[in-house]
Formats: structure tokens, C-alpha cells, sequence
């Protein structure tokens, strides 16, 4: 298994203007167009951060990647 | 959840897939052709400036009396950094377009010739499927699926359907430009010219650019590299760029969106399937175009499909015709294009202004693109290599 990324990308659908400009940005194919909006899939994405600048209106983020956070003893 | 089958499946309602689906009609009547659009029209929503040369365009549809004209451009205003106006190209130069209407026209044309055209219909898998493929799809009537004995990937920038065929269609993030646009009205500018506005406080490693729709109202936008623009998107250079130089305009409609700078990706083609257009990066790497260009290649993709169904042969091998063909059409040239923009990337905002007012001092008739570089090559000789590339 694969260690996982300490942040991951995710996308603000309220900002997001859904043009897919960041889907040929990402090495390892994590975003997606559903019908429901942009999609970053956090097993997929390496955090590798490419698609957050060229976002034309900063809809990408870096945020903890929460699966590790799943992983996390409860406190 | 439906099954249906048809000869060629184009993903993608764009120039390049409508053009691919009329051509593959023209060339074969009995083929089964199918467009499957994502979204619920044609030609909406615009995420583009809309601009097109008037000869490539007339090779596709008639422009005499067209409804999908918005203006037609006789010639090109270049600001330099500092504001110093170049003008050039006085003559036929090109249309700003109606994409509302254009896509619809040419979806018209390949309806004439037998193609159906279905929106609101994506593609979210494709595999292969024998000697075709079967793709599955997502509408208003639910899932279904589609066997189909060839694929044209036509879907644009954020194409898929490459990456799902095994192609490589990823995008370094310095040959991407991110855009944004306004449709701005109530501004004063002359109508019937473009403007291309260049400089690293205006839009670094692009341009911003005014694109009138008629008299008083402007497609105004500009693309730019995110890595060389300080952290802030696009939409805020435009905001800052509309603040400083059309303060009083009206902003009645927006847009964003990516244009790869790039040159066509190494394989274009694989068993049974071809990509086209921007699915291809076949975009010209200078000005960002890639409305002709994608149309031509959607040309070539659908009479190489139609010819390659015909001969019971759609090996990746016997598709390879399809991609030398479009290297010699256009392909290499966007490779030279793409020499010269390294080259001029390298160059600072003194450098233009100082490039700006030389042509100036060439006779008005006398500006062409050839003098123009010939310019800058006395100015900065280690544009020469590039130069010689180009040129030879």
C-alpha cells in the first residue's frame, strides 16, 4: 500500500466554475467531471499540488488529507 | 438502462467533433455516427474568446450572410507593455464568432449528412470491446451504453477519453494557460479590430485581449502562466486588468477556463480510436487558437475513420496515417510555434516596447509578421537558433 499523502487537494464547488482546465494537470488522473460538479478523488490524489495555481478562479485547495486523519486512535 | 450500437462514437459536440461526425458521414452514407455532448446545448456555455481566421473558417461553413458572425475583423492592434499601439494586418483578417450559434450550424450540417447529435449525454467509461469499444454513458434517461466499432475523442480539454485508451494527454503545468473573460459593454474601442495586450503586469507568459461582439461590446479576457503570476488566479488579473483599462464598462457575462500551449501529444491513436482538437493539444501554441485547428483535424479524423471501417482495418498501425498527415497539415508548424513562444517567454516588458516602437517606424503596409520578427532578431540576435528553426 501506498503511503499516503500528508495533503491532498480539494475543490470548493462554490467557487468552482467546472471548466476542467485542471483534469489534464493531474499526473495520476484524480479529478473528474460528474454530473454533480468536479470531483478530486482523495485515494487517487498524491498531493502533488499542480493543479492548484493554475485554478482560474482558486477553487483548489490543499487541505490534511483526511484518510489520514481517519487513521488517526480516536482521542 | 439501455444498449445501443452504432459505427463511430465522437465524444465531444465541439468544432472538432461536429466537423469529424459530418465528414464521416460524407465520406461513407452508411455509417451509424453518434455525437454524444455533455452538456445541454451545442455551443453553451462559451468558455472561449471566440476569435477565428476568415480563411480556415470558410473551409468548414459559408461566412456569406452567416448568423454565427458577431463581427468581422480587419486588422490587429498589438499594445506593448508601456501602451504603445502597433497596428497590422489591414485586410480580411478573421470573424469574431457566435459559438451559440456556430456549433449549432455545424451540428446542423452533420445532421444533414446523417449523424445524430445527442446533448445532455456524457461518456463516464470507455473499454474495449472486440474489435471496437463500448462506452458507458450518463443522460437524462439514465445509464446506458453504446458499442460502437470506433471511437473519435473529441472531448476537449479535459479530455478522458485519451487517458482511459492508455494515450498520454497530461498537461505540464507551464503549457497551460488559465484564462478568464467578460463580455463587457458600454466601452469605446475600435470595432472592427482585435487587441492583443502583452506584458508580465497584464498577463504573465500570455496576453489579455479585447474581441469585439459589435460596436461597444467586447469579449475582453486574458491567459496567463500560474506559475509566473504570483499566486493569483486569472480571475483576479482580469478584475485588476477591467479595473485599470475599461473602468466603465458593463460586465454582463464571464467566463474561465484552460488552453494548453502545447504541441500535439505524441500518439494521437490507438486500436479503433483517434483523438482531435484540444483532446490532442492541437492547439496553435502562439495565439492560443484552436477552433480551425480542431476542426481540421476533426476532418481528418472522421475520412480516416470512415476509410479505415471501409477496409476492415482499424489496427492502430493503419491509424497512424491519421496522425502523420496532421503533423504535415498543421502539427509540425505548432512545434516551430512552440520554439518561438521558449524564446519569446524569455524576453522582458523592455524588450517589447523597445520591439513596439521600431515597427513603428516600418511603413503600415510594410508590417508583417515576417518584418516584425525580423525586428526582434536585430535587437536580440539570440533569437537567431529559434529563428533558424523556424525559417528552415
Amino acid at each position: 500500500m501506498r503511503r499516503l499523502p500528508p495533503t491532498i487537494a480539494v475543490v470548493d464547488r462554490q467557487l468552482c466554475d467546472e471548466c476542467g482546465l485542471c483534469m489534464p494537470l493531474c499526473p495520476p488522473a484524480a479529478i473528474e467531471m460528474r454530473r454533480e460538479g468536479l470531483v478530486v478523488f482523495a485515494e487517487t490524489c498524491t498531493g502533488c499540488g499542480k493543479c492548484i495555481a493554475p485554478c482560474p478562479v482558486g477553487a483548489l485547495l490543499m487541505v490534511p488529507n483526511p484518510l489520514l486523519a481517519a487513521t488517526l486512535p480516536a482521542a | 438502462m439501455s444498449e445501443e450500437r452504432c459505427d463511430i462514437l465522437v465524444v465531444g459536440g465541439g468544432p472538432a467533433g461536429l466537423v469529424a461526425a459530418r465528414e464521416a458521414c460524407a465520406a461513407d452514407s452508411g455509417l451509424e455516427v453518434l455525437v454524444l455532448e455533455r452538456d445541454r446545448a451545442v455551443g453553451a456555455p462559451v468558455r472561449c474568446g471566440e476569435g477565428v481566421g476568415s480563411k480556415g473558417v470558410a473551409e468548414f461553413l459559408d461566412p456569406a450572410g452567416a448568423n454565427w458572425i458577431s463581427r468581422r475583423i480587419t486588422r490587429v492592434i498589438f499594445w506593448a507593455p508601456d501602451g504603445t499601439e502597433v497596428r497590422v494586418a489591414e485586410g480580411d483578417v478573421g470573424y469574431i464568432l457566435d459559438r451559440t450559434r456556430f456549433e449549432p450550424a455545424l451540428a446542423a450540417d452533420a445532421g444533414r449528412e446523417g449523424a445524430e447529435i445527442r446533448t445532455g449525454t456524457e461518456v463516464v467509461g470507455i473499454a474495449r470491446d472486440g474489435d471496437g469499444w463500448i462506452a458507458r454513458t450518463r443522460g437524462p434517461r439514465g445509464e446506458g451504453t453504446v458499442r460502437a466499432r470506433f471511437i473519435i475523442g473529441a472531448d476537449g480539454v479535459e479530455s478522458m477519453i485519451g487517458r482511459w485508451a492508455g494515450l498520454d494527454t497530461r498537461v505540464p503545468s507551464r503549457d497551460m494557460e488559465s484564462c478568464a473573460q467578460y463580455v463587457v459593454s458600454g466601452i469605446e474601442f475600435d470595432p472592427d479590430a482585435i487587441y492583443l495586450h502583452f506584458g508580465d503586469q497584464i498577463a504573465p507568459g500570455g496576453y489579455a485581449w479585447v474581441f469585439p461582439k459589435g460596436v461597444g461590446v467586447a469579449n475582453v479576457g486574458l491567459g496567463l502562466v500560474a506559475l509566473k503570476a504570483d499566486g493569483r488566479p486569472a480571475r483576479e488579473w482580469l478584475h485588476a486588468y477591467l479595473d485599470r483599462y475599461f473602468p466603465t464598462g458593463t460586465r454582463t457575462g464571464y467566463t474561465v477556463g484552460g488552453v494548453i500551449v502545447h504541441t500535439t501529444v505524441k500518439r494521437t491513436v490507438t486500436d479503433g480510436l483517434i483523438l482531435c482538437g484540444d483532446a490532442a493539444h492541437m492547439i496553435n501554441p502562439l495565439s492560443g487558437g484552436g477552433i480551425v485547428t480542431g476542426m481540421k483535424a476533426g476532418r481528418l479524423a472522421g475520412r480516416t475513420a470512415a476509410s479505415a471501417l471501409r477496409d476492415h482495418d482499424t489496427s492502430a498501425a493503419r491509424l497512424q496515417r491519421y496522425h502523420s498527415e496532421w503533423m504535415s497539415l498543421m502539427g509540425d508548424d505548432h512545434e516551430r510555434f512552440y520554439r518561438i513562444k521558449e524564446a519569446l517567454n524569455k524576453f522582458d516588458d523592455e524588450f517589447y516596447n523597445r520591439l513596439a516602437r521600431t515597427v513603428n517606424g516600418i511603413a503600415p503596409d510594410k508590417r508583417t509578421l515576417g518584418r516584425v520578427f525580423a525586428q526582434a532578431l536585430m535587437q536580440h540576435p539570440s533569437l537567431l537558433p529559434v529563428a533558424a528553426r523556424y525559417f528552415v
